[in-house]
């Protein structure tokens, strides 16, 4: 079912959470809510699924708008970030409880329950008690406890925060395929940009209750929208330089390369897998020294210091330079973004 | 050096031991006393020295009270007045306590009304005794079981809230919103989510309530003067006579009156341990 916020405010007391927000989500979309601690990404979520009130502005389920409709009608399915299974329930009951509450009877329940058990390989604990799982198995649980009953839409708040970076990875993985498979509307909270990156078909980046951009995730890597944006999304982080852009030419106190913008100041972006770093003197190339090195096994990352930045480069696995030795770097100039500066900040108030 | 040591060890333990045999002969030996006059003769009772064990015990008294007297029926109205109320304001004040926790109420009242109802616990009872007597005249409920039950409900609500108040806000929000987003009404997500996880300290409520009422004397005494209606405190303290002093009835009584909350106390132990230390352990 395609969501629609249109123009939605949320205020605690004289605090703008989320701030005139207007969002379309298509119907069987995976989008992702993007941002840091504070963006009003999760309030937004609570709204949706009304366990939180709209201060102002509409939010619709397809074509009805549900602002005034109680959370137990709307219809929709919440993972939360803590998985609240009811600890005092076995497995069984905790999946078959949004069943139980819509009478549904005994036979089909467990049928239900046994099906969704199956698909998410948890059969052999549904006798058990929460306490008694990992967390893997309980965030398996709550999924479970989610798509038992063919929901609206799924809202899941940070699901795998709790888990070890290992499953993490995993359990990234199974939810794509799971919401393939199923081909539900879901919309997930998240502050990791590798979630967001890899899971959804669309990512809304927010900040201080702002929308900031809502694209793919490509377009959100390759084309931010501001300077926020460039800077969240990527890792290790974007490379920023302060300067300025006059006669086609990007000049700082250190920096002088060439980039197709009308005038004005701000600051240059490039991202680290778009400079390279070469031991010997090259043609058009920056001086710089490097600061550290950090080898990942796959690739190195090279920090360099050029004048009084400090600029990241991603270099070959097999890239070696010692601390403090004279390396050049050439930029991909026609990768590089810029953003001007506008009043005091880098990001849409 | 291991032998000293051992030694203060040993004196430790002692000295511990004492203390806590103090604490328990205090605390049992008017226990005592009373179980034994209960099963005494009136002259054993008053013999000096007094007859510590060595007596002929007799259940002349238990009979006296409980056959001849209406002990029984006062035990009766005790037991109806006790429960009655400890289930009104367990259910009253159960609701009120989960709405105090999960309801945020303009102007901070949600904070004002819970101080406002622990306020009603800080003045001493016997102000309100004259009021309510005229009350429950006006209304015509002296000499009722409905006066004591409305009372003792009234008096035990503060309470009630209070403590499960506490016990509320130890439960995770997110198991309730998960149960609102699953589909379940507010009060199926208090029902069937959030009363089985307080149930330990439900019943530690239901025990202090229960201990409270059973024990009342003042309110009783005000408004129930009947043999109909009287409770068993009332009952007892009524063998306080200007001729005599039935000590033997009522020791009698006063044992029987003992034994509900005791073996009530015991069977709900595993709780009230629980219960009272709720969300002091993670679990």
């Amino acid at each position: 079912m395609g969501i629609r916020f249109q123009n939605v405010s949320k205020t605690f007391g004289d605090v703008a959470v989320v701030d005139d927000l207007s969002l379309e989500i298509e119907d069987r979309e995976f989008v992702v809510l993007l941002g840091p601690s504070g963006c009003g990404k999760t309030t937004t979520l609570r709204m949706l699924a009304g366990l939180e009130s709209v201060t102002s502005g509409d939010i619709y389920i397809g074509d009805e708008r549900i602002n005034d409709v109680p959370t137990q009608q709307r219809d929709l399915a919440m993972v939360f970030q803590s998985y609240a299974l009811y600890p005092h329930m076995s497995i069984a009951e905790n999946i078959a409880y949004p069943l139980r509450v819509r009478r549904l009877e005994k036979n089909e329940r467990e049928n239900r329950v046994m099906r969704v058990a199956k698909l998410l390989e948890i059969e052999s604990l549904l006798n058990r008690k929460p306490r008694q799982l990992s967390g893997g198995e309980r965030q398996r649980v709550a999924l479970a406890r989610a798509i038992v009953r063919e929901p609206l839409a799924y809202l899941m708040d940070e699901p795998l925060s709790n888990l070890d970076a290992r499953l993490r990875v995993q359990m990234r993985g199974e939810l794509k395929r799971l919401q393939h498979q199923l081909g539900t509307t879901t919309i997930y909270v998240t502050h990791d940009q590798a979630e967001a990156m890899t899971l959804a078909s669309r990512v809304a980046v927010m900040k201080k209750g702002r929308l900031q951009q809502f694209d793919t995730p490509l377009n959100i890597y390759n084309h931010p929208a501001n300077r926020f944006v460039a800077e969240f999304v990527g890792s290790p982080s974007m490379n920023f330089i302060e300067g300025k852009i006059e006669r086609g030419t990007f000049v700082s106190d250190s920096i002088k390369i060439p980039i197709d913008r009308p005038d004005s100041t701000g600051s240059m972006g490039i991202r680290p897998e778009h400079v390279h770093v070469s031991t010997t003197p090259q043609d058009g190339a920056i001086p710089a020294s490097v600061y550290v090195t950090e080898l990942m096994g796959n690739e190195t990352f090279v920090f360099l210091s050029v004048g009084p930045h400090k600029i990241i480069a991603r270099a070959p696995a097999d890239f070696r330079a010692e601390v403090e030795s004279k390396v050049w770097l050439l930029l991909e100039t026609e990768k590089v973004h810029f953003f001007p500066k506008t009043k005091s900040t880098d990001y849409t108030e | 050096m291991r032998d000293r040591r051992k030694g203060i060890l040993r004196t430790r333990l002692l000295a511990q031991a004492g203390v806590l045999l103090l604490a328990l002969v205090a605390a049992l030996a008017p226990v005592y006393w009373m179980l034994t006059i209960s099963l005494k003769t009136e002259v054993d009772q008053f013999a000096i020295p007094p007859k510590w064990f060595s007596f002929t015990p007799t259940l002349q008294h238990y009979t006296d009270a409980f056959v001849t007297r209406s002990f029984g029926q006062y035990l009766l109205t005790s037991a109806i007045v006790a429960v009655v109320s400890t289930l009104f304001a367990l259910v009253i004040g159960t609701l009120a306590a989960y709405a105090l926790t999960r309801f945020r109420l303009p102007y901070h009242l949600d904070r004002k009304l819970s101080l406002w109802i622990l306020s009603t616990r800080m003045f001493p009872a016997i102000v309100t005794a004259v009021p309510l007597f005229l009350m429950m005249r006006d209304l015509r409920l002296l000499n009722t079981k409905a006066s004591l039950i409305v009372v003792y409900t009234a008096f035990n609500l503060p309470f009630v809230v209070w403590m499960m108040r506490g016990f509320f806000a130890e439960v995770p929000r997110d198991l309730e919103e998960a149960a609102l987003v699953d589909g379940d009404s507010r009060l199926g997500a208090l029902f069937r989510v959030v009363l089985p996880l307080v149930a330990p300290g439900l019943a530690a409520t239901a025990v202090f309530c229960l201990i409270v009422s059973w024990n009342e004397f003042l309110f009783a005494l005000v408004l129930t003067q009947t043999d109909a209606a009287m409770t068993l405190p009332v009952g007892i303290a009524g063998r306080v006579t200007q001729y005599e002093i039935k000590w033997g009835v009522m020791s009698a009584a006063g044992v029987v009156a003992m034994m509900p909350i005791l073996i009530f106390a015991l069977a709900m132990q595993r709780y009230l341990v629980r219960g009272l230390s709720l969300g002091a352990v993670k679990g």
